[in-house]
């Protein structure tokens, strides 16, 4: 029987077509992330929440899921911080200002701001989980009066891998931020605390009635900060995470990034802890 | 609408008839024990009382391999590859492969709406045939009855020495059209059994399912399965697909390309940096069942699995999908608190 109710969609743009994007500025972070300044044709803005991701690809190459490590208020381009580990992050990292990038999305659920607003917002990043995370905390340090206390634990394993080294200088001086660093591992000139991250917790300030807390950063690190941060005594309902998965196609059909009957690409990568928590595979 | 009779020895006239309008695709034996669903070259050569083809008609809508889009390195452009509609008959399709298309229709037509498969899928026609359940058929437990003739054009029903022509839809009259026909005036023989059953009412294996993600037999069916795949493979319903770039060999043009993909294989959930979020065949064992009988079933309220047996059959560990299910449903009624 034909397909009377279920038509091709009208909208011409194709699901799996990427714009074509110019990378305009490549920045070195560390010795295997470096920081990507795209803008988007005609110099569109991106259109994205603190969180979202978009697929970026080099024909030839292949395409992989990025987060977007920029606030939305930075108006006209966006930024990617990405780590090198594989074919298609190798070739990035060869690419000059005017190469051109394949982009798709932004993609997903990022950080719900509404829930946000007025709360002071805790970040608890783990390594390159500070990527997608400072596109939050930019957002509100561009936005400060909608926000309460602005709080940042970072942990890094050592002090060479930290990133966004300029900023995390400006952050702790900011009166503003409430910012807290430690690395696993210090090299003899690192001065600052040392021990994992979750040793941070237990030292905030924290007004556990009004916080709004993300936490991003590989699966060991957030399965312990989300212990700490719960013996702290934050409720449970306070907590986002951002999570990682394969996300391939970006539009909720490959199913790779599935955790038991959410797609991450669509219902993610920001997720309220609540909703999770009690899903197997999840955390 | 109408009903004719179609006698054994003029099936290979009206499959000739249909062949005379549009492509028919049609099962053909494939080797020695098997058959696949084939374009039709020869009227002779479509077999319509088989047991199971070894793909269900997914592969004419979601192709094993298909351009998504072209490209051109030196001037670093891409180009969608635009898919074709299928103007064709799908002769013989069973009802649960036909249930499969439904589903699928769901999977690609909801959220975003996929132009690749729901082109494809315009301008399909199907004439389906009744199926005698073998040891591996299960599809009345979830619902669907050899005979079945929801989404068909026109349907055939076998007899002992022919077939009864339902003719269903305007489509289905215009492709009989010009073909002598006399009506059917008896009454359809009593369906087979079927031999497998899932020992509850469909409507509350999501509640069983809710309950086991912790049960044992998770594990136990993980020794026995080799992680290869096949239950994906040759499932009507599975979709999950890869996403790879195909360079010619003069370096100057490619194309992206969608294959197959199956959640059993062990590399489907890994990440970059080397994290696999479904390591254990367990794990990934308790995602494929969940998937046919929980997830979308519940947004839906259709099990995602029609029943069709092909898992079951192909598994080279001779792992039953029917025997997971029951196991947790022997456990969940064992277990369940009566009601107060």
């Amino acid at each position: 029987m034909k397909l009377h109710e279920l038509q091709p969609p009208s909208d011409p743009r194709d699901l799996y077509l990427p714009e074509m994007a110019t990378v305009t500025q490549v920045k070195k972070l560390t010795a295997l992330e470096t920081l990507y300044t795209v803008e988007m044709p005609d110099g569109r803005e991106l259109g994205h929440q603190p969180g979202q991701f978009v697929e970026a690809s080099v024909f030839g190459v292949g395409e992989a899921p990025f987060s977007i490590s920029s606030s939305p208020t930075q108006k006209g381009e966006f930024e990617m911080g990405i780590r090198k580990v594989g074919m298609l992050t190798e070739v990035l990292e060869g690419l000059k200002p005017g190469a051109k990038l394949g982009i798709r999305g932004p993609f997903g659920h990022g950080i719900p701001l509404e829930r946000f607003q007025d709360r002071d917002v805790l970040i608890v990043a783990g390594g390159i989980g500070l990527v997608p995370m400072r596109s939050m905390i930019n957002y509100v340090l561009d936005n400060r009066d909608r926000f309460g206390k602005l709080i940042i634990c970072y942990g890094s394993r050592s002090d060479d891998e930290l990133l966004f080294t300029d900023e995390l200088a400006k952050w702790e001086a900011d009166p503003r931020v409430d910012f807290r660093v430690t690395v696993d591992q210090g090299s003899d000139a690192w001065q600052g605390n040392v021990g994992v991250i979750t040793t941070l917790i237990p030292g905030l300030d924290l007004d556990l009635d009004n916080t709004a807390c993300c936490v991003c950063g590989p699966p060991v690190m957030y399965r312990f900060a989300l212990l700490a941060l719960k013996s702290r005594g934050l409720p449970e309902d306070a907590i986002w995470m951002s999570l990682e998965r394969r996300m391939k196609c970006g539009v909720g059909k490959c199913g790779h990034c599935q955790i038991n009957d959410s797609y991450v690409c669509q219902d993610g990568p920001v997720y309220h802890y609540p909703d999770i928590k009690n899903l197997r595979e999840a955390l | 609408m109408a009903q004719f009779f179609l006698a054994t020895d003029r099936v290979a006239d009206f499959v000739a008839h249909l062949m005379a309008q549009k492509p028919v695709f049609a099962p053909h034996p494939k080797g020695r024990r098997s058959y696949a669903f084939a374009l039709t070259e020869q009227a002779a050569d479509v077999v319509l009382d088989y047991p199971r083809t070894l793909h269900s008609v997914k592969k004419y809508f979601l192709p094993p391999r298909e351009e998504l889009l072209t490209f051109d390195l030196t001037a670093n452009s891409g180009a969608v590859t635009e898919p074709e509609p299928t103007d064709a008959v799908f002769l013989g399709v069973h009802s649960y492969d036909l249930a499969a298309v439904h589903r699928l229709d769901f999977s690609f037509g909801h959220g975003n709406p996929e132009r690749n498969y729901l082109t494809r899928r315009q301008g399909a026609l199907f004439i389906g045939v009744s199926f005698a359940p073998d040891r591996f058929h299960f599809s009345g437990s979830v619902g669907i009855d050899p005979y079945d003739m929801t989404g068909c054009d026109a349907f055939l029903t076998k007899l002992d020495d022919g077939w009864v022509l339902d003719v269903l839809t305007a489509e289905g009259e215009a492709l009989m059209d010009g073909f002598d026909l006399e009506p059917f005036t008896g009454t359809k023989p009593p369906r087979g059994h079927f031999t497998q059953h899932i020992y509850v009412p469909q409507a509350k294996l999501g509640d069983i399912m809710k309950r086991s993600h912790d049960h044992e037999v998770w594990a136990e069916t993980a020794d026995d399965c080799v992680g290869c795949g096949t239950c994906n493979l040759v499932c009507p319903t599975c979709y999950c697909f890869d996403v790879q770039e195909h360079v010619d060999v003069t370096v100057t043009q490619g194309s992206r390309e969608r294959s197959w993909d199956g959640c059993m294989l062990r590399g489907f959930s890994e990440v970059a940096g080397g994290e696999v979020f479904r390591e254990e065949r367990a794990a990934r064992q308790r995602h494929r069942v969940m998937r046919k009988f929980l997830y979308i079933s519940a947004e839906t309220g259709h099990p995602w699995c029609v029943g069709c047996g092909r898992c079951t059959q192909a598994c080279t560990a001779g792992i039953s999908i029917v025997d997971i299910v029951n196991r947790l449903v022997g456990d969940a009624e064992r277990t369940a608190v009566a009601p107060v």
